[in-house]
């Protein structure tokens, strides 16, 4: 919502300068305008020439030609008021007739400042008289009051200036008005943009002036959803797949497991033949582990199985899973040395008890898978100030630094979209990463301090 | 033969696939157990189960005509006997269903016969135990009804921690219990801090069902991980 505020500084400052440069413009072009008009006190000049070129003799007055003509271009006529007799003792030959010959002075005092029958008039002095110029009808327009209070005068730059200041102000009022509303409008159309790259469904209502943007929001979110719908829709559909799979695998492999079981028993047979079948037994076991890592690792990756977390005792699971491998394990060349402190007899940790059983036995399974010559695991539990570490690690072949860097690092082949030859192979490391992963809990990969291979894998502990 | 009389039970086996029938078959018979049913649907099941009477039914879950979860249901309405259910769904929520019904073990296919025959074992072992009172040791014979070791025509007692210890370790004949294990056995539900009180009950067993106390052959020490209990004819 930052760039709201920002938005409306800028919109107001845009607002003032506009309104600046707008008087700025309305003086120039007056000033403009009225330069190009006559100025105003150009008659009564024109009336003071013409008494200072009016001569007497014994004839009476006589005004220049040249003053004549340009009268007479002008279309104005003239007359002079004898200061004794106050009649008219000289006049223009257009002299309208409705001009009256003789004045009282109330009559000067009005012709000065106003007309004679509609004529504005002009005055100049002579000697013994007063010359009046008198112009076409509509050539000017004479103010009759030409007096203004002083005060007012006197105020008249502070009165400028509030006016100005009122003027901003109501501008600026109506400005604020109009925009509140569309300001109300953007508001939940700003809080519905920034809510889009959440991954919630977004609504904005569809109303006031921005009501089509709204719409456009709705859309766009409804879009999103169904993307994200679809996307679900697809994992989850892999991972049924994944699923159904597995189980119509489940069905066949007992049978095939079940009777080279049996046989492998089988006293009737000789040595042999009974190693055979030790070998199918072996390989179906690694398809059974297979199938289970598969079909957990893909519920797993699209977040399908739940984690049923409750506090229980790390120390107890890992003895459950040794156990439970060494009652299973048949030809004894893969046997568990229990390394943890007799003084440690509980770890408590948040979690699924099944899948860290799962995590732990596939630990112990892949030391297994690697090392068909046989080796040593060693498992112990180890407690921390606040983590509980399990450690499986055993004397076998090992892997080289360069595997290891890759095992900890490479992508996996079911998180990765190329094909390239880099990836990672064997599910049961993946899952248990999951299974850490799920938990808060981190895998550590390295050489173990008897020349095999070493996988940590550690939980937070539980409070309490 | 110690177990000969569990060989007696009669078992209802139920799966839709005839395959499987008949392995699973051959793995129980050839173990010893001769009473065999057989059946493919629920319909059929639940008419042998008022025919045959059987002592332990192991039940697929997916049927044609319904699922196993539904058939336990019904066979229990009208008798008691132990149930183990065999699966190609290893979803843990058909595990749990399965438990909350009073299913007695669970197994996912593919298995091994290993597997299976001590599964139905221990749960023959476990709901028919008061039917053979003499369990036989290398040293001695344990009466788990009466709660005595039976040691050169001795009767010595079993408090009833050694009672549940051992019963335990028993219904596992053959196979590591863990100390978690026993103790939970022993003490319930949160068995933290008793390994010591483990030992010493272990202990005073050993005096009584071993010709050598120091020298145990009946109940061994796994060390750090639990015990193991062997018995004569396994």
């Amino acid at each position: 919502m930052k760039s709201v505020p920002r938005l409306i500084r800028r919109f107001i400052g845009i607002l003032l300068l506009s309104f600046l440069l707008l008087a700025a413009l309305n003086i120039t072009l007056l000033f403009l305008y009225t330069r190009s008009q006559l100025p105003n006190s150009y008659p009564w000049k024109t009336a003071e020439e013409v008494a200072g070129q009016l001569s007497q003799d014994e004839n009476g007055y006589h005004l220049s030609e040249k003053m004549t003509r340009e009268l007479e271009d002008f279309d104005v006529w003239a007359i002079l008021i004898d200061n004794d007799t106050m009649q008219v003792a000289w006049q223009t030959n257009d002299l309208p007739e409705s001009v009256p010959m003789s004045y009282s002075i109330s009559d000067i005092a009005g012709l000065t400042r106003g007309y004679i029958d509609g004529y504005p008039t002009f005055t100049g002095e002579i000697e013994n008289g007063l010359v009046v110029l008198g112009y076409p009808k509509d050539g000017f327009w004479k103010h009759m009051w030409p007096s203004w209070d002083y005060k007012l005068i006197a105020d008249l730059p502070k009165t400028v200036l509030s006016i100005l200041v009122i003027n901003v102000t109501l501008v600026f009022l109506i400005y604020v008005v109009a925009n509140s509303k569309l300001l109300r409008s953007v508001k939940p159309i700003v809080n519905g943009i920034q809510a889009l790259p959440s991954e919630d469904a977004v609504y904005v209502p569809e109303r006031g002036l921005l009501c089509e943007l709204a719409a456009s929001i709705n859309k766009t979110s409804e879009i999103l959803q169904h993307q994200k719908r679809q996307l679900c829709k697809k994992e989850n559909a892999r991972a049924n797949w994944i699923a159904g799979v597995s189980h119509d695998i489940r069905t066949p492999l007992s049978m095939v497991m079940g009777y080279a079981g049996q046989l492998r028993e089988d006293a009737g047979l000789n040595d042999a033949q009974r190693q055979k079948a030790a070998v199918i037994v072996k390989q179906s076991e690694r398809m059974r582990n297979l199938i289970n890592d598969l079909n957990l690792t893909s519920k797993l990756e699209y977040n399908m199985q739940p984690i049923r977390s409750r506090t229980i005792n790390l120390v107890a699971l890992v003895r459950q899973v040794v156990v439970d491998f060494l009652n299973l394990d048949v030809d004894g060349r893969h046997p568990i040395e229990w390394e943890t402190s007799e003084n440690l007899t509980a770890c408590p940790v948040n979690a699924d008890e099944n899948l860290l059983k799962r995590a732990v036995g596939n630990l112990i399974q892949n030391c297994i898978n690697h090392n068909g010559q046989g080796c040593t695991i060693h498992v112990g539990v180890t407690k921390d100030e606040d983590k509980c570490t399990v450690s499986v690690i055993d004397d076998g072949l090992g892997a080289t630094d360069e595997q290891i860097k890759r095992l900890n690092n490479a992508p996996h082949y079911m998180d990765c979209d190329e094909t390239t030859a880099e990836q990672r192979h064997g599910l049961g490391l993946l899952l248990v990463r999951q299974i850490a992963a799920a938990h808060g809990g981190t895998v550590t990969i390295g050489h173990g301090i008897r020349g095999g291979f070493s996988v940590t894998f550690t939980l937070p502990m539980a409070d309490g | 033969m110690d177990f000969d009389y569990l060989k007696q039970k009669r078992i209802l086996l139920v799966d839709d696939e005839q395959e499987l029938l008949d392995m699973v078959c051959s793995i129980l018979s050839e173990d010893g157990f001769q009473k065999i049913a057989t059946a493919k649907t629920m319909k059929e099941a639940v008419a042998l189960s008022s025919a045959y009477h059987p002592e332990l039914a192991i039940l697929d879950v997916m049927l044609p005509d319904g699922n196993g979860f539904d058939l336990m249901e019904q066979l229990k309405r009208t008798s008691d006997y132990p149930v183990l259910f065999l699966t190609a769904r290893g979803e843990d929520e058909d595990k749990f269903r399965g438990f909350g019904l009073g299913a007695d073990d669970y197994m996912v296919k593919p298995f091994l016969p290993k597997e299976l025959l001590f599964r139905v074992n221990a749960i023959l072992r476990r709901s028919y135990k008061g039917e053979n009172p003499l369990v036989r040791l290398s040293g001695c014979e344990i009466d788990f009804e009466r709660a005595e070791v039976i040691k050169n025509e001795e009767r010595l007692p079993l408090t009833a921690k050694e009672h549940d210890i051992l019963t335990c370790l028993y219904r596992n004949a053959g196979r590591i219990v863990t100390i978690d294990a026993l103790c939970e056995a022993a003490w319930g539900d949160n068995p933290y801090g008793y390994e010591n009180s483990l030992m010493a009950h272990v202990r005073r067993i050993r005096e009584k069902i071993e010709t050598n106390p120091s020298r145990p052959v009946s109940l061994i020490t796994m060390k750090g991980l639990g015990y193991k209990l062997i018995v004569e004819g396994r």
